[in-house]
């Protein structure tokens, strides 16, 4: 070391002094953050990269030849974007309609809410599509008997495309509403009084203040339910294939189908999805970038108030309580009926003279039904929990950092959304089968499968509140001698936790659902719900079916409520 | 410099630097690495045979108790088997249970749909890894595994009772699914019940009859046996197209079964009869007999891994599988695929499924079968 000229030490130390620079807890929480989603984003896209563009003899477009060229892709694509976008443009009302009368308004049965808005969610999509054609098919359903006196029979049907938006859009709603709770809680009511103050009615309010400001999570909502419901599989096999009303994804389903999968027509469709939502990041970001506009949270204290209704009030309690009693307990009460009898049968002295509790009670001497619920319960909130923690640092970077190539971080989030779960599901089998840490045949692959596959709306859900928070919040705090560590933990995340609450519940609650990666990644002993449900669908024990669907519902529903009992406690308050 | 001051419009460089990023990033993949979905060598088929086919040869020249004597100790060594299966979970419950109780071996149950077991037993050979020691599952899986070259010969005399269609190479027939026509009791008296399968196409069944989306095994071995009776191809895409005009399709025998009691439509075209006879059973008013003839079966089969961890459990497995494993299957409601005693289809004509042809040429069958339901319009013939 003494025989060093002060030449080569002085540069020494300049190396270091930069190197030390570079390794603050920010650059390596950052590098990680981004390495990390840049990884969990590649691994399956690579393998859909390859599997499309290559096959044994090199490059080829086969693929898309196979995808498109069905000679019925004109309706297909047709009836897709029919479904896709009513069912949009359906959730997207419904939720954000919700979202606001709960947060914003005196509305009354506010406990109601979240049972309407959570509980779709949580049954999985056949029991609800299934407890849908009981209700509202033309030929059995339970509506179109009730209300047959006055508008003569068959007034529902439940097999068009818009039984399909309906049903689709009212799934899919949860996800909205979860969003614009977190954007209508972020948001000074101050304006909207000044607005209501200088004569503008409430109407007006809404349409020209509330909704504005809220643009960055209703472009964020549109944009993944728009993906949601191009990729959505089970309504459109259950409602549409009756008639012959077939949906692209109809082809993805044929394309997985084949030995080996063609891989190549389905990363063609796959690639499609792609584009269309890398175009709608592109806008949303375009959209949230221009600044100040829907930054709501700034430096000047305010307490959201809820805004009152006067004479509306009854009014939207009965609309309410109509909303409810339609989509969470009918579907619902359809599910329980069924989950009591032997076969479904419509309802009669007889049925209910049948009724017994057997499908429960086979459900509890399922061997393998403690482990399952164990390891979803493990699962969900692990994968919930890394997910929101990741994505609150990822949506720092794409919206408040000026690293460049940022926006990369924000795409390769959005990726899994478009890659179907077997793919998904094929591309991890295939790396970790060769990564030399045994991870193939643990819950850890089920881990990084889900965390894979929920990145996005982790990522929609932080991205969305990070837009309404003002710079100006963190740069007092810096000014004020804190650390980024310390300005992000103690002012950025309560800022955030309205929106990464909801995203956490969400992932939560769909994961739960996860099959059609799980079910080839899973090995004995990490059973998950979503296989018990599959292996009572091929047993062909609907019944049984409904009455796990029954547990998983209490289940999931004490769990959120827990959540926001805890929610409410930090972030902002509200009177 | 932690905080970017608001950016305003300036999305032009930055859109165009995504771009650059993006495009760097696909040719970075291009290059790197080698192709995830090429066909990797098959394992442990090159070299010699495995440990595991030395031990199969071995057994496979060895009958009655001499075999069980030399298997159980060594399977009972070896102490766990992996089984990768289809089978539903009642039904794969029940066989675990008997058999861990006769055997002190553990035995570890990976359970799916049987694409998933191709998939997953596909995947794990070509890295080489030891996953499962037996599969038990589809005809067409099986055939398709056996042509990876991942199966076993195998060899017993149980083997040779199952009948010849049952017999192939790399694995054996344990069960049969049989198709056969439903009906919802309620809607449809005997006397309007099917008799034929010709029957299905009568236009009084418009609007009522079921069809599943992914049956093409089924149409493909009706269609060859319609061949056979001298029907013109002409002829047997009239009634396909008459099944199919005003059919309501749906996805899932498990669905087609619900709705059918449910009273949603009055016939299924093909679902399983255990399917059915389940429904039946718990008192659903359906039925599916006398069966409308011939009756389709779908083989399932067992077969023996080149590359098992445990080969003496899963030898043991399959022998016992066939031997007193039959009587379990007739007990869950499953057709056995070697008979004994009194054959309760002894009348029945039963045509199992062209596997051969469904594998060669699913695709193109998959294609018309898609086109037959979807509008019913006429179909070419071959």
């Amino acid at each position: 070391m003494t025989t060093a000229s002060p030449a080569v030490s002085a540069r020494r130390g300049a190396t270091l002094g930069w190197l030390r620079r570079l390794l603050t807890p920010k650059i390596a929480i950052i590098v990680v953050v981004a390495g990390l989603i840049g990884y969990l984003a590649l691994v399956p896209l690579y393998y859909l990269i390859w599997g499309t563009f290559f096959d044994a003899n090199g490059f080829t477009l086969g693929g898309f030849a196979r995808a498109y060229g069905d000679p019925r892709v004109g309706d297909m694509i047709g009836n897709s974007l029919w479904f896709a976008v009513g069912a949009a443009v359906l959730s997207l009302c419904v939720g954000t309609a919700l979202a606001y009368l709960n947060v914003r308004t005196d509305v009354p049965f506010k406990g109601l809410f979240f049972a309407a808005s959570i509980i779709p969610l949580i049954i999985p999509g056949i029991l609800y599509t299934i407890a849908w054609i009981f209700l509202a098919s033309p030929d059995i359903g339970l509506l179109n008997k009730l209300i047959e006196p006055i508008f003569g029979p068959a007034f529902f049907d439940i097999f068009t495309v818009w039984g399909m938006v309906w049903v689709e859009g009212l799934h899919l709603s949860p996800i909205v509403f979860l969003l614009m709770v977190a954007a209508f809680r972020s948001m000074d009511p101050s304006l909207e009084e000044s607005a209501l103050m200088s004569g503008a009615s409430r109407w007006q309010v809404f349409r020209r203040v509330t909704v504005p400001l809220t643009r960055p999570a209703i472009v964020a909502a549109v944009l993944v339910m728009v993906v949601r419901s191009l990729e959505s599989f089970e309504v459109p096999a259950l409602l549409g294939l009756q008639n012959g009303i077939y949906v692209f994804t109809s082809r993805i389903y044929f394309v997985l189908r084949s030995y080996p999968p063609d891989l190549a027509a389905a990363g063609a469709l796959a690639v499609g999805l792609l584009v269309f939502a890398l175009i709608g990041v592109a806008i949303s970001n375009l959209v949230g970038r221009s600044g100040k506009t829907y930054q709501t949270v700034t430096g000047k204290g305010f307490r959201p108030r809820p805004m009152e209704l006067g004479k509306w009030r009854p009014v939207m309690g009965a609309v309410i309580v109509l909303y409810f009693f339609f989509t969470v307990v009918g579907p619902l009460l359809v599910l329980l009926y069924t989950s009591l009898l032997k076969f479904y049968q419509a309802p009669s002295g007889e049925a209910f003279a049948s009724m017994t509790f057997d499908n429960y009670r086979q459900l509890f001497d399922m061997s393998d039904a403690m482990t399952a619920l164990k390891n979803s319960l493990v699962l969900g909130l692990g994968s919930a929990t890394l997910v929101m923690i990741l994505m609150a640092v990822g949506a720092w970077i794409v919206v408040r950092s000026r690293i460049p190539g940022r926006q990369l971080v924000d795409h390769l989030s959005f990726v899994p959304l478009v890659i179907p779960g077997l793919v998904l599901g094929l591309a991890l089998s295939f790396v970790y089968l060769r990564s030399p840490i045994p991870i193939y045949g643990t819950i850890f692959i089920l881990l990084i499968a889900y965390c894979t596959r929920y990145m996005p709306y982790g990522m929609r859900y932080a991205v969305t509140s990070m837009h309404q928070i003002s710079a100006e919040l963190e740069e007092s705090a810096q000014v004020s001698g804190a650390s980024w560590w310390q300005t992000f933990r103690r002012v950025l995340l309560p800022l955030l936790s309205p929106g990464l609450l909801a995203g956490w519940i969400y992932i939560l609650v769909v994961s739960f659902r996860e099959l059609s990666s799980s079910i080839l990644l899973y090995s004995p002993g990490n059973e998950v719900l979503s296989i018990l449900i599959f292996e009572q669908y091929e047993n062909g024990q609907f019944t049984v079916l409904a009455a796990l669907g029954v547990v998983m519902v209490l289940t999931l529903a004490v769990l959120v409520v827990i959540a926001y009992k805890l929610g409410a406690k930090v972030g902002l308050r509200q009177d | 410099m932690n905080t970017a001051p608001l950016s305003g419009h300036r999305c032009g460089r930055p859109a165009r630097r995504a771009l650059a990023s993006w495009s760097a990033l696909m040719l970075l993949l291009a290059g790197c690495g080698g192709l995830p979905t090429a066909t990797a060598p098959q394992a442990a088929a090159g070299g010699g045979p495995t440990a595991a086919e030395k031990l199969y040869a071995e057994v496979n020249g060895m009958t009655g108790q001499q075999r069980r004597d030399k298997l159980v100790p060594l399977a009972e060594k070896e102490g766990t088997l992996d089984l990768y299966t289809s089978m539903t979970s009642d039904v794969a419950d029940a066989v675990l249970k008997a058999f861990e109780g006769q055997f002190d071996v553990k035995v570890n149950l990976y359970r799916a749909g049987s694409e998933t077991v191709l998939q997953r037993i596909v995947q794990e050979q070509k890295a080489g890894y030891q996953g499962n020691d037996v599969v038990e599952t589809n005809a067409t899986e099986l055939f398709d595994l056996n042509t990876e070259g991942v199966l076993a010969d195998y060899d017993s005399e149980r083997r040779r009772m199952v009948s010849e269609a049952g017999r192939q190479q790399g694995w054996t027939a344990t069960r049969m699914n049989l198709f056969a026509p439903s009906w919802n009791t309620g809607l449809v008296t005997p006397d309007q019940a099917p008799k034929t399968w010709e029957d299905l196409a009568d236009p009084k069944w418009d609007g009522k009859l079921a069809m599943e989306i992914s049956d093409s095994d089924w149409y493909l071995t009706l269609f060859k046996y319609w061949e056979k009776q001298g029907k013109t191809d002409e002829e047997i895409n009239k009634i396909f197209e008459g099944m199919a005009s005003g059919a309501k399709i749906v996805k899932g025998h498990t669905v087609q079964g619900q709705l059918l009691s449910a009273g949603q439509f009055s016939l299924a075209a093909s679902n399983y009869s255990y399917i059915v006879e389940q429904a039946k059973a718990k008192g659903a008013p359906v039925d599916y007999l006398p069966y409308v003839q011939p009756v389709i079966a779908r083989p399932n089969g067992v077969g023996l891994m080149k590359t098992a961890k445990h080969p003496a459990a899963a030898m043991l497995f399959t022998d016992w599988l066939l031997q007193e494993g039959q009587a379990l299957l007739v007990k869950q409601g499953l057709t056995p695929s070697i008979v004994e005693g009194d054959d309760p289809l002894k009348d029945v004509e039963i045509i199992p499924i062209d596997v051969e042809e469904l594998t060669k040429n699913g695709d193109e069958w998959n294609k018309r079968y898609d086109q037959v339901i979807s509008n019913g319009e006429q179909v070419d013939g071959n």
